[in-house]
This record gives structure tokens, sequence and C-alpha cells, in this order.
């Protein structure tokens, strides 16, 4: 099967609609968000960073799905690879915060706020 | 075609309800816990866009990888008496409700409008093959070496950093 044929197929044998894709992305982006504003533990923070990426994630497929071209899958493996990244300093950050002052909760890190 | 629809609601309904699940527990690892639901939920609705590679790379890095090491660190940490203060920023509270609302509500009605499939670059050499014919390892493979080389080189480079700064991070002590 031709690059042509087979993308122009993938392009059309999606049973859901797209946008259901995109709502479903977005709606958990939202969710990330709630937790990243409302949580006080700084990893639940970072855990709800993690989700709002994971939500972006599934936008770039769903638009790489449409357009029948890989670019989107290339840019969500990249997205997984910083995130592996990430994670490893951000945890490492935590653990030396918690080392210096015996605690993670944002509002009693604020020596950075004044 | 119904299977599809079928997989797609189920998935699409376990990842947000385990991601409100994340959002309302008030231990840290009952949220971890939780996410790792949302991530396979997500993994499968990467199956369903034609992206099994990327649902296993998110199986194997994000629930397996980045997940346990957060597990990890909560455990060292050992943050379960922070969990039973009680929540004071009633104003902040409100305002983040909102905005998340406001926000979420914006971006919903903008992708389902702006959603629509624009036309599909049929004549693209990284058009993406139908599921099961000839799989799509390959054609991620060939990108990644020649379109996408320089960021993978700089990739291993940052991967490199994070492994010494991680290190660093932990070995230091801060006063």
């Amino acid at each position: 099967m031709s690059p042509a044929t087979s993308a122009a197929a993938a392009v059309s044998v999606m049973a859901v609609a797209p946008q259901a894709y995109l709502v479903v992305g977005t709606i958990l982006f939202a969710i990330g968000l709630a937790g990243a504003l409302l949580k006080r533990n700084a990893l639940s923070i970072f855990l709800s960073i993690e989700l709002m990426m994971n939500a972006v994630n599934l936008l770039f497929l769903a638009y790489a799905r449409m357009r029948g071209d890989a670019a989107g899958q290339m840019v969500v493996f990249f997205v997984i690879a910083i995130a592996a990244a990430e994670a490893a300093i951000g945890l490492a950050i935590f653990v030396a915060l918690f080392r210096a002052r015996q605690t993670v909760d944002v509002d009693k890190i604020n020596f950075l706020k004044w | 075609m119904n299977g599809e629809l079928l997989v797609f609601a189920a998935a699409s309904a376990v990842a947000i309800v385990s991601a409100l699940a994340m959002l309302f527990q008030k231990t840290p690892v009952r949220s971890v816990l939780s996410l790792v639901v949302t991530f396979f939920a997500l993994a499968v609705l990467s199956v369903l866009l034609a992206a099994p590679f990327i649902a296993a790379l998110q199986v194997i890095v994000y629930a397996g990888a980045i997940l346990v090491l957060f597990l990890f660190v909560i455990m060292l940490l050992n943050l379960t008496q922070e969990a039973a203060e009680k929540e004071t920023r009633v104003v902040h509270r409100f305002l983040s409700v909102m905005g998340v609302l406001a926000l979420g509500g914006i971006l919903v009605g903008v992708t389902w409008k702006a959603g629509n499939p624009p036309v599909p670059i049929t004549t693209s050499p990284n058009a993406i093959p139908v599921l099961g014919v000839d799989g799509e390892i390959p054609l991620l493979g060939r990108l990644l070496f020649t379109d996408y080389l320089l960021p993978f080189e700089a990739l291993s480079v940052l991967l490199l950093l994070a492994v010494v700064g991680a290190l660093l991070l932990s070995k230091r002590r801060f006063e």
C-alpha cells in the first residue's frame, strides 16, 4: 500500500469524531490545571503538570491522526523524553528542598516570595 | 465501527474519572496511583489514534518509570502527616476554580469549533500508515534519524544533563 492511499485510509476510517479526542484532551488539561492551582503539596502540583503534558500529547496525537502526518507523533515522542528528564530534575529538587526545610508544602516554601 | 466508539467512550470515561480522583485524593500516593490509571487509559486512546508505539512509550516511560519515581520519592519523604492539615486559602481556591472552569470552557469550545479535520497531507512521505498494515515504527525510526536528527541528538545531551543535575542536586547540602 502506498503512503498516499494509506494516509487517506487512516483519515477515513475514524469511527469516532476527532473532536471527541480533542475535548477529552482539553478536559484532562483543565483537570491538571485545577490540580496545579489547588494542591498544596509540591509533588502533587508536579503530578498535575504531568497530567497537563499528557493531555496535550493526546491533542498532538489527535491532530496527527486527522492530518495523516507523523510529525505530531514525533513531537509526542520528544515530549515524553523531556518529561522523563524533567521528572528526574524536579524530584531531585524536591528531595533537596525537603532536606533543607523538612516540608514540601508550597505555602511554607515562600522564601522567594517577598 | 461501533467497537471503536465503545472503546473510546470507556477509555475516556476512565481517564477523566481517574484524573478527577487524582484531583480529589488527599494523600499523594493515592494521587499517583489514580494517575497511573489515567495514563493507561490515555495509552488506549493513543492506540485508537493509530499510534501504538506512542502508547507503548506512554505505558513504559510514564506509567512505568516516571510515576514509579514519584512513588519512590513520596515514600522516601514520608509525606503522610502533611495531608491532614486544614485548607485555609478560601479566596485562592475560589479564584482557582473559577479560572479553571472559564479556561477549560473556552478551550473545549475552541477545540470543538476549530477541530474540523484539515485537509490531510495524503502526498506526504510522513503519512501515518493504517494500523496493522506495516506498522508506524519504521516510519518513526526513519524520521528520527533524518528530519529530527538534531532534536534527537540534543535530547540525548539533555538526558545526560538531567542525570548529572539530579546527582548534583541530591549530593549537595543546602542551608
